[in-house]
This record gives C-alpha cells, structure tokens and sequence, in this order.
C-alpha cells in the first residue's frame, strides 16, 4: 500500500471528511477478496461487453476492435485481477454461458 | 449612516441578514422566529438582497438546504425556534461536522409538550453538543451585533464551524427597543465576503461531500472538528475586539457585571441578565456586594476564564432557563466544571427559572439574592438544585 | 417608582392596542429618547383583554418585565373600565386615559379614583367617524400627547406618526390617522 493510504493523524485531515480527489475508488485493491476465479476464454467471447457492463469493480478492461463485418468496436482485453474480487456475475451473465455449449467466462475455484 | 431605531428583535435580525446579504437563505418559518424571515422574504421580493430564499416543506429540509448551499460555496443564513429546530436534529449534527458555516437566529423557545410559544432554552441547550458555536444575547442591540459578527466568527478558516445566535423569544424577538443599526456598507465590509473551501460550483477541483468513515477515521474526524472549536474562542475575542474598534460596542466571552469585589454573583443567560443588572445595582446601593456574571458564549465555553472571574466570590447561584430531565441545569453543569479545579471553591447552587415563559420580576429575582445571602450566611446551601416560583413548591 | 417613565395599555384584542404601544414607542423614540413596546404575550384572541406596555427613558432601558407601577394607564376599551387588574400599582401620580364618551368625572366614579388626574376621550366616535370600524389607537395617542406633553408634543407626534405610518399604510389611511391623532387631541376632556 502506498503512503497516500497510511492511516492519517486526525492534524492532516481535510475540513469536514471531505474528499478531495476524484476516481480513488481505483486505487483500492479488492482482488484481494477472490476466492473464486473467473478465466476469460477469447476463443469463445462474441465481445458483446455484458461481463464489462455487470462488473461491480470494472475489473475487464477493453480494447478497440473490429466486428466481423469490419466495423469499429470496443472488445474485451483481460480481466485485471487486480480488481476482480470474485464474485462471479460476469459468468452468470454471459449470454455464451447461458447457451450452455461452451464458456466465454469460466468460473473456477482458487488453488489453494 | 448609523442609525437609531425602535424595532423588535426579529426585525433587528432581519436587518443584520440584509446587510450581510446572503448568497441563500432556506427557512420553514416558526413562532416565535416567523418574523425574521417574513421581514427578510419582503427584502428579496423588494430586491434590496441579492439571496435566493428557498421556501421548504420542513426545518429538516430547510438546514439540507442550507448545508448544501454552504457546501457549494455560498454564505447561507436560517431562522427557527424550539421544536422547528428539534426537526433539524440531524442536519444540526451534519452541518457542524462538514464544517459548514451556516449562520443561524435561533429564537429560544419551549419545546414540546404541552405545546408553549414562550421563552425558555431548552432548545438551544438540547443542541449544545451539535457541534455548533453558540452566542447567546441579552437584548436587541447584542443580538443584532452578535449577527453582524458571526459569519466573521464562523467562516473564519480555522474555524469553519455554523454559528447559531440565540434571543429570548417574545421577551426580546416581539418587543420593540431602542437601538443601533449600523451602516450598510460598514457591514458589509466587516463582514467581507465568504471563501469558499472545497466548493462544490469548483468544476476543476471536484469533491464529494459527505463520505463514509469507519473506526479507523471517525475519531480523528471529531478531534479536528474539536480543534475548530478550541480555536473559535480566540477567533470569537479577535472579531469582538475588530467590532469594538469599528463600531464600539465592546463584547467579551462572557459579561462580567460588578463583578471585581462581589461576594454573591448569579451566573445567567440573555435577557434575565437585564433585570438582574438592575438589581444588582439596587443592591450594591444599600451596600450588597452581588454581581453578574452574564455568559454570552456558551459553545466554546470558556471555563478557564470563567474560573477565574469567580475567583474569590464566597457563593454562585446559577440560573438556569432550561431543564435537563434527571440531571441538573446545563448551565450549572459548566460552571460547575469551572469552578471544580479552584483550590477555594464558592458554595455553588442551581435553581431552574422560566420555563415555558413563567416571568421572573425584579422582586423574584432580589429574592434570589436574599436566599444566596442566607445560605452564605449559614454557610452551606441547603437546596443544591430547585425550582423557582412554580406552584405547590 | 421605576426610574423609567411606564405606561400600561389594557385594551382587547383587535383594537391595535398592541399597534398603538409600538407605534408610541416608535415616535417617542424619533425625538432621541429609548424606549420599549410589549404586550402581555398571551394567546391573541379578538376580544380577549389584552395589556401592552411602554417604558421611556433617556438613558438605556434594560429590564423586560410588564410594567407594574405605571406612570400612565391607557384604557382603550370603555367596557374595561371597571375590570379588575386595572388599579394594580396605581399611585396618586398615575394619570388615567380613558376611551369613553361619558364625562370625566362620571368615569372616575366609576374607576373609584382618589383624585388621580383622567383624561376622557370618545375615541371609539372619532375612529368610527374616520374608519367606520373600531380602532381607537390614533386617536389614544392624540389624547396622550395632550395629557403628557412633557413625553412626546403634539408636533413632534404628527411628524413622527406620519413617517411610521408610511412605512406600513396606504397614502389615505395615512392621512385619516394623522387626522385621528389630531381629534383625539382636540376632543380630550380633563
């Protein structure tokens, strides 16, 4: 952790609890969290971004790409674990998944 | 120009909001305060200030607002009295601790059941531990000044803390008294203009307000905020002092009344200490050494220089104009807490006064004395805490 | 006696009583002296019998409670002549002000005075006369300049009374209770 979040002296605290910068919520690591592990297969994945929308922690991070038909749109890069906490509503939701035959998103324990 | 007038007190603080000329003023109107802001409501319709008054549906409603102006950035003003604050309850709490500085007249008020518009203060004293700053006045004059000096006290920046200026209701709010009115522009230049800290209207440097803190922060976050307060009082001595100089009526943290050699003082609150000032000086003629001593700041309240002030006076009644059910008086409390730590402590009592309006005359009031005097001479008080002229006592 | 100069209004609700003590206090307090208003701060209910105060002073007035030895008693209401709590704190000094069309001394047979000075003033006729409804308080105040002279003089109570006045009423209704002020002073009888 860095120093910007050692507990602080009640001296160094902003008036009124105030938060002066925007977007920190970025700087909170809640893969520390998982004990379950979504695996991206990009075999699999038709990128239409549902695992992107229902992320809770926006832990799937996105790329420019192209459709088969070539036009633009954004694609699905990686899962940053560094954010997924592991609930797994990204695999539930995936709408390959759902069909049954093969996973977009698989779902697995962590090794212990 | 400054100029004399006869006015009544809610109309003496709706000249003191004119002058200062607030950014918003969000209000819920209620007896005995109604006055202050129907007066003011007439200064924006007539364009003599520039405020955006917000009529709300509720006291709760009315400091959300106020807190959410302040935090944008604006000076922002309320009135209310008794159970309209009550209805605050929260936002009291919310205001002070986000550091907002509203300013607010608080007409004291019984609250409760039965349902009473008169005087007493258990309103104010129910909210002593909100957070805010609490000035307290004997008449007209001392509230409207207090007014005039209370967003200098509050948005002072290392202060930051809402002020809430406190009159007797009917007593001093509906009578009408001679007093001063200060100019307009001298006013405004006392008072100066708000600086915005964290303002919400700052799109470049946007904050939010209002998080969450746990264990690990709470506590730091009420050590600051008690910080503020520590600080408040010499804030509050600066900015007396400046509007002695520039306006010459000269205030302190507590009025000490023929005080240097007095044996038997009373402590009170606002405008008993009127009448009291009057007895004290028909006592002193036939050679009674009584005096008053008058509290004008009761949040911070400044025990170490009260201590001191009652310092060598052989006995201490203090009056109390609210009740605190199961315990004794507020004020008794503090000046208990003052007195404590002297090594030649005075006998000290408590008698509990005009709840609800009851009036106290100037008779009432010399019989006080007569009984401090009876007890300090037998030395010892026979009733540490009791009520004065209620029934079937 | 009080170092102030007291007077007790007893009226009813309704009559501007209470009006009447601010708007004295208001033009005593334009020639320079401090003064206060008040009412008993009861329920307001019209007519239930209500009490206002005044105190003058040259110096700072500073105590709050309802005058109890007044140096002037103002009775607004003529049905109040007569009702209990007006002979509290009465001295050979106070002066009566009574609205009555009755004569002087008929009304201080019925107040049982000692010989204390009454003034009489019909000043229910005279505001019937101006407004066609009762609201004795301008023509009171008439009466007052003319029994007090000493506290505020008749000059000195038009002037003020009209640059109150103007604050609060229309141009015409300015002018009918400067006109009241003026009756009332005319028709007092001693």
């Amino acid at each position: 952790m860095s120093d910007k979040y050692r507990l602080k002296n009640w001296q160094e605290l902003p008036f009124g609890g105030v938060i002066t910068e925007g977007g920190n919520a970025a700087d909170y690591e809640t893969g520390t969290w998982r004990t379950w592990r979504p695996v991206w297969k990009e075999e699999n994945c038709i990128h239409c971004l549902t695992c992107w929308v229902f992320c809770p922690e926006n832990a799937f991070a996105l790329k420019d790409g192209k459709t088969p038909g070539g036009k633009d749109r954004k694609e699905i890069r990686e899962i940053d674990y560094f954010y997924c906490k592991g609930c797994g509503l990204c695999a539930k939701e995936c709408p390959v998944n759902k069909k049954g035959k093969k996973e977009a998103v698989e779902f697995i324990r962590e090794e212990t | 120009m400054p100029k004399n007038v006869a006015i009544t007190g809610n109309g003496a603080m709706a000249e003191a909001m004119r002058q200062i000329n607030p950014d918003v003023v969000a209000a819920f109107p209620i007896t005995p305060s109604t006055q202050v802001i129907e007066d003011f409501a007439k200064f924006v319709n007539d364009g003599k200030v520039d405020t955006e008054l917000i009529t709300v549906e509720s006291e709760h409603s009315a400091m959300s607002a106020c807190i959410g102006a302040s935090a944008a950035g604006g000076r922002v003003m309320t009135a209310t009295s008794s159970n309209g604050m009550a209805l605050m309850w929260e936002m009291l709490y919310i205001a002070a601790s986000m550091r907002q500085p509203v300013l607010m007249t608080l007409v004291n008020r019984a609250m409760s059941a039965p349902i009473n518009i008169h005087c007493d203060h258990g309103d104010s004293m129910g909210a002593r531990d909100a957070g805010w700053i609490q000035i307290y006045a004997e008449n007209h004059q001392e509230a409207y000044d207090n007014m005039i000096m209370a967003p200098v006290i509050g948005e002072n920046m290392d202060v930051r803390l809402p002020v809430m200026v406190c009159m007797d209701g009917f007593l001093i709010s509906h009578s009408v008294e001679t007093m001063q009115i200060e100019d307009d522009q001298q006013v405004s230049e006392f008072v100066g203009e708000k600086v915005p800290l964290n303002s919400l209207f700052d799109t470049d440097k946007p904050v939010s307000w209002g998080a969450l803190d746990l264990q690990d922060y709470y506590i730091e976050h009420r050590r600051g905020q008690l910080e503020a307060m520590y600080k408040a009082k010499s804030v509050i001595e600066d900015v007396s002092k400046r509007f002695a100089e520039q306006f010459g009526r000269k205030y302190d943290l507590f009025e000490s009344y023929r005080l240097e050699d007095a044996e038997r003082v009373i402590v009170a609150i606002n405008s008993v200490a009127g009448e009291l000032k009057e007895v004290v000086d028909e006592l002193r003629e036939q050679g009674e050494k009584v005096g008053l001593l008058k509290i004008r700041v009761f949040r911070p309240f400044p025990y170490e220089d009260i201590s001191k002030a009652l310092e060598g006076c052989k006995i201490v009644t203090v009056m109390d104009r609210s009740t605190s059910m199961g315990a004794y008086g507020p004020l008794f409390g503090e000046i208990s807490n003052a007195l404590y730590n002297l090594e030649d402590r005075p006998l000290l009592y408590n008698r509990t006064y005009g709840l609800g309006g009851r009036e106290m005359l100037l008779d009432d009031l010399k019989d006080v004395f007569q009984e401090s005097k009876d007890y300090l001479n037998n030395g010892k008080v026979e009733k540490i805490f009791d009520f004065l002229k209620v029934r079937g006592a | 006696m009080s170092k102030y100069f007291e007077i007790r209004w007893h009226g009813r609700g309704g009559q501007g009583t209470v009006t009447g003590a601010k708007s004295l206090a208001e033009a005593v307090q334009g020639t320079g002296k401090h003064v206060s208003a008040f009412p008993d701060y009861g329920p307001e209910r019209r007519g239930a019998p209500l009490r206002a105060f005044n105190r003058f002073s040259d110096g700072k007035i500073r105590i709050h409670t309802p005058v109890l030895e007044p140096n002037v008693i103002l009775i607004v209401d003529p049905t109040l002549i007569g009702a209990k709590d007006i002979e509290k704190g009465v001295n050979d000094e106070t002066v009566f002000i009574v609205n009555t069309e009755k004569s002087p001394a008929e009304t201080k047979k019925a107040l049982e005075l000692d010989g204390q000075a009454l003034f009489t003033v019909p000043a229910n006729k005279i505001s019937y006369k101006l407004f066609n409804r009762e609201i004795p308080n301008s023509a009171m105040m008439g009466a007052f300049t003319k029994a007090c002279p000493d506290v505020i003089s008749l000059e000195a109570l038009l002037k003020q009374a009209r640059h109150i006045f103007s604050h609060v009423l229309a141009e015409h209704l300015v002018d009918m209770n400067i006109e009241a002020i003026k009756c009332g002073y005319d028709e007092v009888q001693k």
